[in-house]
């Protein structure tokens, strides 16, 4: 499992644990599953998607982080979507 | 009883203030509440910001970042003074300006020129009232600053500053740290101070690399702490204003109890009077 945090500078949107993230980086979307290296990418615009679509955020901008299964979504600009 | 007439006018005009200023004090509570909590949510992303940015920057990196150039000379700063857009809350606007006097006397003694930039009524009329010039001011920022605010107030200094045009850019607001104590306090926002190098744990993937994310991220950095400023201004703000309501509605109670004091002397001694001139003119007639 992957604890997944969605934080903009207003509030923590999310907090919960989530089998997969696909997230829109710069270059185009990645994929996070389980026992991912630690990775750190900026985000583009897009959408994140927590569980394979049951949890959808669109973001703009930011980074996201990835260490032993824990995935921090930092980004300005996020909304539920 | 004329002078007793007079008293029980004031007895409730006194009591109409203090119903106002419970009203007020209670509408402070809150919305100080709400503010405070937006305070603390403001923080993971903080956290997190600084986090990467410290596990990123290398004193090797500085020099290629604008934004982390330290000026040797400070030749043309910008100092953002934040003061809220009403008042009745004690010296909390006063208290403010006088901050942001401090350290723009401090700046001009170095031979520095100083752009003032305002947010907030209060501070806005002051400055115009001594006939300082505002280089700009925003009123319009509401009880629930935005992340977009921050960005707002402070792009176009931080892209200034990345041109060369302002060499330091610095924040004056009350710092929160509880409902009894927001000191003000003058922040430098621009240039960066690089967090406290942690020494990078982990090979991280890097997508794209670390400039770039660096690059990225300390313009983030530095609108979040002008959206936390902000934030705590707010706080702050009701923090003072809901304490000056608590005093100004003790002070009228108190007030209340010696007006109430007076009046019942003076009816008092009106009614022996009369007694004193019944029981005169009753010996008179008797007499």
């Amino acid at each position: 499992m992957l604890k997944v945090s969605v934080i903009s500078p207003e509030a923590v949107l999310y907090e919960g644990d989530t089998d997969s993230v696909v997230a829109p980086a710069f270059d185009g979307e990645v994929g996070i599953l389980t026992g991912h290296a630690p990775m750190m990418t900026l985000l583009g615009k897009g959408v994140l998607r927590l569980g394979g679509g049951s949890q959808r955020f669109s973001v703009e901008g930011g980074f996201l982080q990835v260490v032993d299964n824990t995935v921090r979504v930092v980004t300005e600009k996020a909304s539920a979507a | 009883m004329a002078k007793g007439r007079e008293l029980k006018g004031r007895i409730k005009s006194v009591e109409n203030t203090r119903k106002i200023t419970r009203t007020m004090e209670m509408v402070a509570t809150s919305k100080m509440k709400r503010a405070q909590d937006r305070v603390t949510a403001a923080r993971p992303y903080a956290q997190a910001l600084t986090d990467v940015i410290s596990s990123l920057y290398s004193p090797e990196l500085a020099e290629q970042f604008p934004l982390l150039r330290q000026p040797a000379k400070i030749k043309r700063a910008a100092v953002i003074a934040l003061t809220a857009n009403r008042g009745l809350a004690g010296a909390f606007n006063a208290n403010l300006i006088k901050e942001a006097r401090a350290i723009i006397a401090r700046l001009e003694g170095e031979g520095t020129a100083v752009d003032l930039h305002i947010v907030g009524k209060k501070g806005l009329g002051y400055f115009r009232y001594v006939g300082r010039t505002v280089v700009t001011s925003r009123i319009d920022i509401s009880d629930r600053p935005t992340a977009e605010n921050a960005a707002e107030l402070v792009n176009d200094l931080t892209d200034a500053f990345a041109r060369g045009e302002i060499d330091a850019v610095y924040v004056v607001y009350p710092a929160f740290q509880s409902v009894l104590s927001a000191p003000p306090t003058a922040v430098q926002v621009l240039p960066v101070k690089p967090p406290a190098t942690g020494a990078r744990q982990r090979d991280y993937i890097l997508a794209p690399d670390a400039q770039t994310i660096l690059g990225e991220l300390l313009p983030l950095y530095v609108r979040n702490a002008v959206y936390r400023a902000l934030v705590e201004m707010t706080a702050a703000f009701y923090a003072a204003q809901r304490t000056a309501m608590k005093n100004a509605t003790d002070n009228a109670s108190d007030m209340l109890k010696i007006l109430g004091r007076t009046y019942n002397r003076a009816r008092q001694a009106t009614i022996t009077q009369e007694i004193a001139e019944i029981v005169g003119g009753a010996a008179a007639l008797q007499g």
